[in-house]
């Protein structure tokens, strides 16, 4: 096994993935790490943000697990000395605006299996931050990982005008034409 | 009124006061409703990390507000409503009839 300090994002995430499942922790990617991902590291994250798929899982559990891998708590996120990822497990459900995930990813990893949310689901998440906060890096990474990755735009369409937001989605399109040339 | 579901009175007051007023700062909610500002401050925090508020800073003010994301916010805004309904008239006033317009700097009140 590499140490973690030569780990890539997703070999680390799908290392600290697969120790969680070992301790009957379910989890799912979530958040601008995905983007590193799906977008080869074009974007890098600093953190993991981990969703709990199964709800009300203790603190405790997920510590006591985090721990036997070199993990340490402070303030809410975990952290371990060979890396400069933190580890979050933002509240759930697993969701994207109003809606659940309906959709999890299982990508393959020397390190283990990583359920992460879908491409599609992806940018969706990345548009409800641009959408609500109008945080501009989050439509260029919404772009990012269109533009390298199967993703379902009439999908990504319906959500946006479940959101209310069918205007900004036209910003969207007009960013991810331009970024192909 | 929400005291059963939300675990305290400064749960539901912060909650409603964020409901009316869009956004909110510790000391400000704290003086309209009487609370102990350090009561206030845990629930706001209690809330963000939940995911239910979201704060940003303007100066040396943190302001929180309802987190756009949150995916039951439709849902807990038309609870919260339906509980300022049932409030007297006088603290529902008090929470909804603030001054939002501009106030030039220096203008004679």
């Amino acid at each position: 096994m590499k140490p973690i300090r030569d780990m890539s994002t997703g070999e680390l995430a799908s290392f600290i993935c697969c120790r969680l499942k070992k301790n009957g922790i379910d989890v799912v990617l979530s958040g601008g790490s995905c983007v590193s991902i799906y977008s080869n590291n074009k974007y890098v994250s600093s953190d993991l943000d981990f969703v709990d798929n199964q709800y009300f899982i203790r603190g405790e559990k997920v510590r006591n697990a985090l721990s036997e891998i070199g993990f340490y708590e402070e303030n809410r996120y975990f952290k371990n000395s060979e890396s400069d990822l933190l580890i979050e497990f933002p509240p759930g459900p697993l969701s994207v605006g109003e809606e659940t995930v309906k959709e999890v990813i299982l990508l393959k990893y020397a390190t283990g299996e990583l359920r992460i949310i879908s491409p599609t689901d992806c940018v969706k998440d990345r548009l409800a931050s641009y959408y609500h906060f109008d945080d501009r890096q989050c439509l260029e990474q919404a772009v990012l990982v269109a533009r390298d990755n199967k993703v379902d735009l009439a999908e990504v369409e319906r959500w946006s005008r479940h959101e209310g937001k069918p205007e900004r989605l036209a910003e969207f399109r007009t960013l991810s034409e331009k970024r192909k040339t | 009124m929400l005291e059963p579901l939300l675990g305290s009175t400064n749960a539901e007051r912060v909650l409603v006061f964020i409901l009316t007023r869009n956004e909110g700062y510790v000391r400000e909610i704290a003086r309209v409703l009487g609370g102990d500002p350090d009561s206030i401050q845990k629930q706001l925090a209690k809330f963000e990390s939940g995911g239910v508020l979201v704060s940003r800073t303007a100066g040396k003010t943190r302001l929180y507000s309802f987190n756009p994301r949150y995916p039951f916010l439709k849902e807990l805004k038309s609870l919260l409503e339906k509980a300022l309904s049932f409030y007297p008239e006088q603290e529902r006033e008090a929470l909804l009839m603030n001054r939002r317009r501009p106030r030039r700097r220096g203008k004679p009140l």
